[in-house]
């Protein structure tokens, strides 16, 4: 059978040699990877939901599953939470990647028997599903959402998370209210404007402004609260910022309105009002982005969570992951996770320990080997004894190590906090100045109060205050066009001052999966034949060596015929009968086992990658050299990043001298090889100390602690969720080339904020002496104002261009 | 005549009040938690044909 390169019709994924899992519709013929694939696609068309094919839009393929977990209900039943509508289940759902698997997912489980309803949250890949207990168990639940291919598990939401979705409705109500009440008053305000023109009976002008003054108030006391609550702290703290000029911009004008109400003149409620607003309005959209950063320990610790195949004697129990104790043996199929770090103690197989190493190789496994939690079985099924319990495991230490990072980060002070910080008391300093003087000179109290509040309220902080968050939301909007997420507008400031750059490098800088890089026949054979004979008997492997070789002979064109396997041993090698002989690929150790004759020295062999060795009737025939190839646009961004005066270093879980020939190769100037999760942060934390502004890019579970204590973690997607919400800056496709971009964009928006800084203290030295002088007179103030403001976001909007 | 206005005046705030009590009902009852989804949702198809593809459950 002579099989042609094709991709799954359901996962997208490259179709393996050998595999030959077909649905025959009346129109074509479609192809699978695997019978889950063809089963979830037979489940999703009975259903009646087959424009999930059509409408979906993926551009990678999706992450093996096995389709087949077992979920037990004992163990879900304390995620299930009754309310009046019936018992209610939060579900993360892994794997969510477009609208159409959120709207599949929802139908999926709708159609189930006893499902009320189901709601899942494409923002957060969680699902809330409402169901009749008598009817459906949890269990029943996951399990349909296992078939068609996505992972299902618990969610429980914790106290912080709660904080923060309650902190969330509280802000967006506030400005809520903020929003509706100043539309209103806009109108009162407009009103006096044309009074002020055209003349305006002074009853009509009392009421105007007195329904003013009834709005504003609870814009200034109840959605400014968060403002005032910041401002009093500052003035506590003996630390002006931000807030304290937010609150004497929008309480002098606020005071001054109700006193000119009173005694007679023009009001500036529609000021008090807007600063507060546009201000909450900024908050907000940061908020957005910002929101999910704490869910990454969740997500680890989301790893350590499920059960365990426990054996007590020769039974086999199914115990929660919580339950096991140092000493347990545990029963491990493929396509588990380990539960627990341990050791082997039968069986043999491949591990992928590409979470804890970055190393994207699997790892042979044989009893006496160590094994990490929350790394993947691949091939053979593992007796484990259990070194440490679930709490003491790789993962749950990872975790604490990103949460701790998290928490020692140092709170920034904004630029904007910086220049706030001194005027704010020069403002309230000349003001209290004017007032001083005036009254020293004779003027009489009231107008010296005017004068002094008027000098407070033409230096309020209107473009002071939209200074950063208008040029940080164009710039984060633009950056969010070409696929970069910052996560909130400190980010971009940090971004702009990187001095250092730590790589990871597998996923990172390379592509995270061995590809074939040399192909070394003996003298007789071709590189083509050599190649050939390989793909044939690893035709059917799932190893991604395997896997790697038989995409590479497809590439080339060439026809291999696959070879039913004759033995293979987990971890090590394939035997199978090609043209009538047996040929036999696998590790040096595996072909010295089957006392291959002409096998050349182990230390002939080049260190550098995976080494596949091939025999033909037990001689030797050639080695097959496999590596993990270098991203193409990595060299660029390395000399952008030198160019920029930006130092780079590579730092890896990988054998140091795998790092040190890529950092050569890539001109990076330091590099540094098996390096832990910790030994990563502690790195980190070392450049900081010695004054570096960190820049850590990373794609693994390992890279999360790093990422955490950087200055600015940015991770590659593709990579994993918990490097995605452990890092403040996303790529949201691995392309290097935007992480230059999104440098050179951070900068340019640093100008652009500077630029209206300055702009805004131009503005305020003009206008504060004329109001010193009392020759402003309330019109052109406002003017003045209006257009200081408008000349900040014009300048902001700059950003969003080209 | 300013009666009238005063009248209007209130109308308006009243109407605003509405609005806003409609809001705070949206958020109470998590109408903004996702934002993302809604504007997918229109393109959902297969609601006027739910009769037929609701029968078939499974292989």
């Amino acid at each position: 059978m002579t099989i042609e390169a094709g991709t799954c019709f359901h996962c997208a994924a490259e179709i393996p040699a050998g595999i030959d899992v077909v649905e025959q519709r009346a129109d074509a013929t479609l192809r699978f990877c695997c019978h889950g694939c063809r089963g979830a696609y037979l489940l999703i068309t009975g259903a009646g939901l087959d424009s999930f094919y059509r409408s979906r839009k993926w551009e990678d393929p999706a992450p093996p599953v096995s389709f087949s977990d077992r979920f037990e209900d004992p163990f879900l039943a304390r995620f299930v939470h009754a309310t009046p509508e019936g018992n209610a289940m939060d579900i993360i759902i892994d794997g969510i990647r477009c609208a159409s698997c959120v709207w599949l997912n929802e139908k999926i489980i709708e159609r189930l028997p006893g499902v009320l309803q189901a709601r899942v949250n494409y923002a957060t890949g969680r699902a809330r599903v409402l169901f009749d207990p008598a009817r459906i168990t949890p269990a029943a639940i996951f399990s349909r959402i296992a078939e068609i291919g996505y992972r299902p598990r618990p969610y429980t939401a914790t106290e912080a998370k709660r904080g923060a979705d309650a902190e969330k409705r509280d802000l967006l109500i506030r400005f809520g209210t903020a929003f509706f009440l100043t539309m209103q008053l806009m109108a009162y305000s407009f009103a006096l404007y044309a009074g002020y023109f055209q003349g305006i009976g002074s009853n009509m002008k009392l009421y105007l402004q007195l329904f003013s003054f009834a709005v504003t108030t609870p814009v200034i006391f109840y959605s400014g609260w968060p403002f005032l609550r910041g401002a009093w702290r500052g003035v506590v703290n003996g630390a002006p910022n931000m807030e304290l000029l937010i609150a004497v911009g929008a309480i002098s004008s606020y005071a001054y309105s109700i006193y000119a109400t009173f005694a007679g003149g023009e009001v500036y409620f529609e000021t008090a009002a807007m600063i507060v607003t546009l201000i909450l309005a900024g908050r907000l959209l940061e908020n957005a982005a910002k929101r999910e950063a704490a869910s990454g320990v969740e997500a680890l610790l989301g790893l350590a969570t499920g059960e365990a195949r426990r054996l007590a004697g020769e039974q086999l129990e199914t115990v929660d992951l919580a339950l096991l104790v140092p000493g347990d043996l545990v029963l491990v199929a493929p396509g588990e996770r380990f539960p627990t770090d341990g050791t082997v103690v039968a069986g043999s197989s491949d591990a992928d320990e590409s979470l804890a190493t970055g190393e994207p190789a699997p790892v042979e496994k044989h009893p006496g080997a160590t094994i990490i939690a929350g790394s993947t079985n691949l091939t053979g099924t593992l007796r484990v004894r259990c070194e440490k319990g679930a709490a003491d495991s790789f993962v749950a230490r990872v975790a604490r190590l990103v949460e701790d990072a998290q928490s020692r980060r140092a709170p920034v002070q904004g630029l904007a906090d910086r220049v706030a910080a001194r005027f704010v008391p020069a403002v309230l300093l000349i003001a209290l100045l004017t007032f001083a003087g005036y009254l020293v000179t004779g003027a009489r109290f009231e107008s010296a109060l005017m004068t002094a509040l008027a000098v407070v309220v033409i230096a309020c902080p209107c473009a002071l205050g939209l200074a950063t968050p208008t040029a940080v939301l164009a710039g984060t909007g633009a950056a969010a066009r070409f696929g970069v997420i910052f996560r909130g507008a400190d980010v971009l400031e940090r971004l702009s001052r990187v001095t250092v750059a730590i790589f990871d490098k597998t996923g990172t800088l390379t592509r995270g999966t061995p590809e074939v890089a040399q192909v070394l026949p003996v003298q007789i054979l071709t590189e083509d034949e050599l190649l050939a004979l390989a793909a044939a008997v690893e035709g059917g492997s799932l190893h991604p060596v395997g896997k790697a070789i038989c995409a590479h002979a497809l590439r080339s064109g060439l026809p291999f015929a696959v070879a039913e396997p004759t033995t293979a041993l987990p971890g090590s090698g394939v035997t199978g009968v090609v043209g009538g002989q047996a040929v036999a690929a696998g590790s040096y150790r595996y072909l010295s086992q089957l006392s291959v004759a002409g096998l050349p020295d182990e230390e002939e062999l080049p260190i550098q990658g995976t080494a596949v060795l091939v025999a033909v009737a037990n001689v030797y025939a050639g080695t097959i050299i496999l590596k993990d190839q270098v991203r193409q646009d990595a060299p660029a961004l390395v000399s952008y990043l030198a160019g920029q005066g930006i130092a780079t270093a590579l730092l890896s879980g990988d054998r140091t001298v795998t790092v040190r020939e890529t950092a050569a190769h890539l001109g990076i100037e330091t590099a540094r090889g098996a390096l832990s999760p910790a030994d990563k942060r502690a790195e980190v934390e070392r450049l900081r100390q010695e004054g570096a502004v960190v820049l850590a890019v990373g794609d693994g579970i390992n890279d999360a602690p790093a990422l955490s204590a950087a200055d600015v973690g940015c991770a590659v997607a593709g990579g994993t969720d918990i490097a995605v919400e452990s890092s403040e800056l996303i790529l949201v496709k691995p392309d290097l080339e935007r992480l230059a971009r999104a440098h050179r964009l951070a900068r340019r928006t640093m100008t652009v904020v500077r630029q209206n800084l300055a702009w805004a203290l131009v503005y305020n030295l003009v206008g504060i002496p004329l109001a010193m002088t009392g020759r402003l007179t309330p019109i052109y103030a406002a003017a003045a104002m209006t257009l200081s403001s408008l000349c900040v976001v014009g300048n902001s909007l700059r950003l969003g261009r080209r | 005549m300013d009666g009238s206005l005063i009248f209007l005046m209130v109308l308006s705030l009243v109407l605003g009040a509405a609005c806003w009590i409609w809001f705070l009902w949206g958020v109470k009852r998590g109408e903004f938690d996702d934002i993302e989804r809604p504007k997918h949702r229109m393109l959902d198809d297969d609601d006027e044909n739910d009769e037929n593809g609701g029968r078939g459950s499974g292989t």
